[in-house]
């Protein structure tokens, strides 16, 4: 009880803030925000220790969302700064009902109550996306809408056939909560059920961003605000999946089902990862670097939650934890850079290094520990994935998996050491050069990542 | 009941034929209206379906199509037309509509489908609906297209189980009123920074 009443009154503080938010100075606005959402997140700490301590679902996922909400808020205040143009106001209101349906979503025991916060999610992360006021974010937020609108619509037919399979058991609404449709999910005939599970994963599967539903996903979290785009992609698009994983749980069909739920978190997981560790290899925007990653962490992810062991599961919950911390601080880095550097383009973010040192070290250990360098987490969840898939014998599966996460390692290096000190060379002959004799001509030629052309 | 459901997707082809976004708000308002009987004669009348009713009826035939007819009326009457379809677009709608025979014959030894008329122009509306969305070049034509789906999962809701839980019907009415509210808000300042309310312009991303 007392949790509830904290979680409703985080977003609800917030609400009011920024309602009554003329009274102070922006900058004094956004800090209240912030040290508000850190209460909140304290107060979650306290109050959901036991179920995280018991490795409850649930309180983990509440505590990974109020931590990343808490973070988004605080570099909120240094965005704010930087973007003195976005209004403070109607900014916190939609990022307060955003916070509000992930929190809905990390605690929903019901499907229906699920799917409507997430909808809700995405009509209040699109309209955070529009308020950038630039015809790039107004075209990415419009496809973000409209196709998880039809990603949804699909999701809910399946959700419409599964309350109707029960309809007679005069539940109402709790008819589709998970611990209900676990224990009479053979009154639904297999059709039914499979029926179902293709709608649902395929549905909420484009929130997710799996592919080949994703082509939404690196244009809404590029153009979104980098506070937004770490809630986004840290902790929306884990929930999404885990919601997926809930009822794929719930509804099991028999496992010689060609579109069984882990069959299909199988296949779209597998494709998301190559999908998105290939396109991190030809990326030259910063964000949607970022973005492409996160295709290819929820396909790792959604295999996970496919091969379906207690150990993949537990693997896959630990992915998603380390993923949420990693990928939304790297997004606030992210959105700093783009703006000291006055551009998103990776070949003109160069010479992090000499330039900005601090942002340097935080961007590299975010991309190591993204990339899999072990000690850092990501690289003990993704071992203990491809532990389970060699249990599972799932070996093609396997396969690909471990060539996509060579393949992404390298990616991310090769961005991240030409942003640390691509140019480095050339800006440091220019110095010396400066020092000695007029510039030439030549050395005011642009450079392209170091490589002059 | 059926008569109803059979206004609804005589509505939505009434989407899928007409240029003119002023006459689609139009349809949009007659679906709401028949959403609106649907609810009241579908059960006995109780305070929770005489509350849906009146909700639907304030949502989807009132608020919604005038909130669209507002935006829309300030335009100059080249931005009221959208392009047409394409043929392939018709051969898709009517080999949609034909595909709901199947899914019929699919799911009727299941047991779920209590009124097949129903299920057939539920179903019906929602492919259209889907088609409408990928075939639509206009911005506001899209948003109805969005609400035609929704008003299509209303009567497949009934078809498969009688009616929803009241939290779940005004659930889904205010996600979509709020929905519309923020596609109608895109559209205004779509038209206005890109000159156009043509959705095939919106070429500054790749995916």
């Amino acid at each position: 009880m007392m949790e509830d009443i904290l979680y409703g009154l985080g977003p609800l503080v917030v609400i009011l803030l920024a309602l009554l938010g003329h009274r102070y100075r922006w900058e004094r606005l956004r800090q209240m925000v912030a040290v508000w959402v850190s209460v909140v997140l304290v107060g979650t700490g306290a109050l959901a220790y036991g179920g995280i301590a018991h490795g409850h679902f649930s309180p983990i996922l509440v505590m990974l969302t109020n931590l990343v909400a808490a973070t988004s808020a605080w570099d909120s205040v240094r965005w704010g700064q930087e973007h003195p143009d976005m209004r403070p106001r109607r900014y916190y209101l939609w990022w307060a009902l955003f916070w509000a349906s992930l929190i809905t979503i990390a605690l929903a025991r019901d499907l229906a109550i699920a799917w409507l916060a997430i909808e809700f999610s995405t009509l209040a992360s699109g309209a955070l996306i529009v308020e950038m006021g630039n015809r790039r974010a107004l075209e990415a937020a419009w496809k973000y809408i409209v196709i998880a609108s039809v990603g949804l619509a699909m999701g809910i037919i399946g959700i419409l056939f599964v309350y109707g399979s029960l309809r007679t058991q005069g539940l109402g609404w709790q008819t589709l909560s998970y611990y209900n449709i676990l224990h009479h999910f053979h009154e639904i005939s297999p059709i039914v059920r499979e029926t179902a599970t293709i709608l649902i994963v395929s549905g909420i599967g484009t929130k997710v961003g799996l592919a080949p539903f994703h082509t939404w996903l690196p244009d809404a979290h590029s153009e979104a605000p980098s506070p937004v785009s770490g809630l986004l992609s840290g902790i929306l698009l884990g929930l999404c999946l885990v919601t997926i994983d809930r009822f794929v749980t719930a509804v099991p069909l028999p496992a010689e089902t060609l579109f069984s739920g882990p069959h299909l978190l199988l296949i779209f997981g597998t494709l998301s990862v190559v999908v998105g560790t290939l396109a991190l290899l030809v990326q030259r925007d910063i964000k949607r670097l970022l973005a492409y990653s996160s295709i290819e962490q929820m396909g790792i992810m959604a295999v996970g939650f496919g091969v379906g062991t207690p150990w993949a599961r537990d693997a896959a919950l630990l992915q998603f934890a380390f993923h949420a911390v990693i990928k939304s601080t790297l997004f606030y880095i992210g959105g700093h850079l783009s703006v000291v550097y006055h551009t998103k383009r990776l070949d003109k973010i160069t010479d992090i290094v000499r330039q900005h040192r601090g942002l340097a070290v935080a961007w590299a250990i975010g991309i190591l520990a993204l990339a899999g360098l072990p000690p850092l987490g990501l690289a003990y969840s993704e071992w203990m994935i491809l532990q389970a898939l060699w249990q599972d014998h799932s070996t093609v599966v396997l396969i690909v998996l471990s060539a996509a996460l060579v393949l992404a390692f390298a990616a991310l290096l090769y961005h991240l050491l030409r942003g640390l000190w691509g140019g480095f060379e050339i800006s440091a002959r220019r110095d010396d050069t400066e020092n000695r004799e007029p510039a030439g001509l030549l050395d005011r030629v642009p450079t392209l990542g170091g490589v002059r052309h | 009941m059926a008569i109803a459901g059979f206004f609804v997707f005589m509505t939505t082809v009434g989407l899928l034929w007409s240029r003119n976004v002023i006459y689609s708000v139009m349809f949009l308002a007659a679906e709401g209206l028949a959403l609106t009987a649907m609810v009241w004669i579908s059960d006995p009348l109780t305070l929770a379906t005489l509350g849906i009713g009146i909700a639907t009826l304030i949502v989807k035939a009132g608020v919604i199509p005038g909130t669209m007819y507002r935006v829309i009326s300030q335009w100059p009457s080249e931005y009221r037309r959208d392009q047409p379809l394409p043929f392939w677009a018709y051969i898709a709608a009517v080999a949609l509509v034909l595909a709901v025979r199947h899914v019929i014959l699919l799911l009727t030894p299941s047991g779920i489908i209590l009124h097949r008329p129903l299920f057939f122009y539920g179903m019906a509306s929602i492919f259209l609906g889907l088609l409408l969305m990928i075939s639509r070049r206009h911005v506001v034509a899209q948003v109805a297209a969005l609400v035609a789906v929704e008003n299509g999962l209303v009567v497949l809701a009934a078809s498969v189980a009688g009616a929803l839980p009241t939290f779940m019907e005004f659930g889904m009415l205010i996600d979509l009123l709020a929905a519309v509210a923020i596609l109608v808000w895109m559209s205004r300042r779509i038209r206005r920074q890109f000159n156009t309310t043509d959705v095939t312009t919106l070429k500054f991303l790749r995916g």
